[in-house]
């Protein structure tokens, strides 16, 4: 018998959408989970996927994919990669597994609310696949690290992360659950796939995957880039959305959201992903700047993505093309500086090498973040470790849940942005995520960020001690230099011979 | 005497950072207090200078002995601890 191609059959057949008489239309696609902006079900019939799979399809494909990857991690189990990797990398690994593997799991379930609760058969069908590739994707971050974890504490933190209070943790859930837990489908389609995963994990999971390669990790390279094929086909449930909502003038709804979330994003990449490409790859093995990664992906691709589907670029643009060069310099300093406080090792990545190929890619460096390093690492090579360390916590933004930073040294432009709502002082690291909190307060004025539960006497005692035990961690996973300072030692002979000569 | 926290903006440094003081701080001790947890941490001391506390903003410091209770700050509002050069 004939098979029929599938363009001769898939339209119609995930063309699911019929009337409903027992119930209302609205009993079946509830408002707030659906998220229809007010359209019929027939404006939603005409989204049009431009992946068109079916699910024998879908199996195969994913089949082979998954081959591929856990027979590299087979392969390699014996190679002894892990144990003879710098240490810098190993905390590249430990801070992707942490923050990405069981938000993964999370993402699936919003999937699943687009499979069920939108009003378009295409979407429905096409987050049926995106659901199964979150689930795939947060059993595999969770299989590939376990077998590390023996070996090392930290790794165990690839599954407990999600349920600790630890700060980068209530960050990025606020994140994602703002983004992809609490919206309706719509918005998930908006915000999740289109501004986050069409985006930024590009730059997570292609990026990371080139350094990954060139520091000979083949089995992380290999998984992340088998998970980033998925990503590139489910980022496109939103676009086809997109374009309902403007054909049917909602266009302004659609922008804010996009503008809320790839500013959410950025500033949960400047944190996790700058650091990473910036400081703790080391030097030999990094294939491009973070900034030079922002722009290849982010500004070039995902502003063409953005005007081809009629939107406009975010009106903090310029802002964030700004921010790109700073602020993950900022986010490093305070992760290194409070290092105790995550269950990474930090690279200090900041010898005489590193900081010149840092001046290179970042003119001025050396007069701004350089000032505040040449501070620490004298402390480190005088061995006044004490004040190498912290002794109370930095401000963090109500809306991102990140320290509030700016540039230090001879440029410096650190600045708090408040705002008083409902009595309550609340406090933002930038224009933009207090305009994110202005968009819909109520959705967010509840929260509070770790300072806010510290002075609430959630953290007890108030110390050090009492804070890492509100955050989950204990002994053996807190942070500390990833190279137990090893790259101080150049500075102590420079001294030395300074003094000789 | 109450304990309030304020948000050190301390010049040169990258990060807000929150610093517990007291109502009945003066203002030089409010600058003592927030440069604890920036200098020589990571800016360095200036010697000769002398350090200065101004709402986030403004134009003028508060005057330097102050004290903490009569600025009118709200609990955990921004200043900035600025250096100032000695006035010959
Ligand atoms: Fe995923
Ligand atoms: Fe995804």
């Amino acid at each position: 018998m004939a098979v029929l191609n599938r363009m001769d059959w898939y339209d119609l057949a995930r063309t699911t959408n019929w009337s409903p008489t027992y119930v209302t239309e609205d009993e079946l696609f509830p408002p707030l989970m659906s998220g229809a902006f007010g359209l019929p079900q027939d404006a939603w019939e005409k989204y049009d996927e431009p992946y068109k799979q079916t699910y024998p399809e879908y199996v195969k494909v994913q089949r082979d994919k998954d081959a591929g990857a856990y027979s590299v991690k087979a392969a390699l189990e014996r190679s002894r990669i892990f144990e003879n990797a710098d240490p810098g990398w190993k905390s590249v690994m430990k801070a992707h597994y942490g923050a990405i593997a069981r938000g993964e799991y999370a993402a699936a379930s919003a999937e699943a609310r687009m499979m069920r609760f939108s009003k378009a058969p295409g979407m429905r069908n096409m987050s049926t696949l995106g659901c199964l590739d979150e689930i795939r994707h947060g059993q595999m971050q969770l299989y590939f690290p376990h077998e590390h974890v023996a070996k090392d504490r930290q790794m165990d933190w690839a599954f407990k992360a999600y349920d600790t209070n630890e700060w980068g943790m209530i960050a990025a859930r606020h994140f994602f659950d703002d983004i992809m837990m609490t919206r309706d489908a719509i918005s998930v389609s908006i915000m999740l796939t289109f501004s986050f995963e069409t985006g930024f994990t590009n730059m997570q999971f292609l990026g990371l995957a080139a350094d990954a390669a060139e520091a000979g990790d083949h089995t992380f390279a290999n998984l992340i880039s088998s998970i980033q094929t998925d990503e590139s086909r489910h980022a496109q449930i939103g676009g086809p959305a997109l374009k309902v909502l403007i054909e049917n003038g909602q266009k302004a709804e659609a922008q804010k959201r996009v503008d809320i979330a790839v500013w959410g994003a950025w500033k949960l990449f400047s944190v996790l992903t700058g650091p990473i490409m910036d400081y703790y790859t080391p030097l030999e093995h990094r294939k491009q700047s973070f900034k030079e990664f922002m722009e290849e992906w982010i500004v070039a691709q995902f502003e063409r993505a953005l005007t081809d589907m009629g939107l406009d670029l975010p009106w903090y643009w310029d802002i964030f093309l700004k921010d790109i060069a700073e602020t993950h310099h900022g986010m490093h300093m305070g992760s290194y500086f409070w290092r105790p406080t995550v269950w990474w090792n930090p690279a200090a990545g900041v010898s005489p090498d590193e900081r010149a190929w840092l001046e290179e890619k970042y003119p001025g460096w050396n007069d701004t973040w350089g000032q505040c390093w040449d501070v620490i690492i004298d402390n480190v090579v005088d061995g006044n470790m004490a004040m190498a360390y912290p002794e109370t916590l930095p401000y963090v933004c109500n809306m991102c849940q990140l320290p509030i930073l700016g540039t230090p040294g001879k440029q410096w432009n650190v600045k708090d942005y408040p705002l008083e709502y409902n009595g309550r002082l609340y406090h933002f690291g930038s224009e933009v995520d207090r305009w994110c909190f202005q968009q819909e307060p109520e959705r967010y004025a509840g929260h509070m960020s770790i300072v806010d539960r510290f002075l609430a006497g959630m953290i007890q005692p108030m110390d050090l001690g009492g804070a890492l035990a509100y955050m989950n961690l204990a002994p053996g996973e807190c942070g500390d230099d990833a190279h137990n300072y090893a790259w101080a030692e150049v500075y102590r002979a420079m001294r030395t011979a300074k003094k000789a000569g | 005497m109450a304990l309030f926290p304020i948000t050190s903006n301390f010049e040169g440094d990258f990060v807000l950072q929150l610093v517990a003081v007291d109502t009945e701080n003066t203002m030089d001790e409010v600058a003592a207090a927030a440069a604890h947890h920036s200098v020589g941490r990571r800016v360095r001391a200036r010697p000769g200078q002398i350090l200065r506390v101004r709402r986030q903003g403004a134009a003028e410091f508060f005057p330097r002995t102050m004290k903490l209770g009569e600025a009118g700050l709200k609990p955990t509002e921004t200043v900035e601890i600025i250096w100032e050069a000695p006035k010959h």
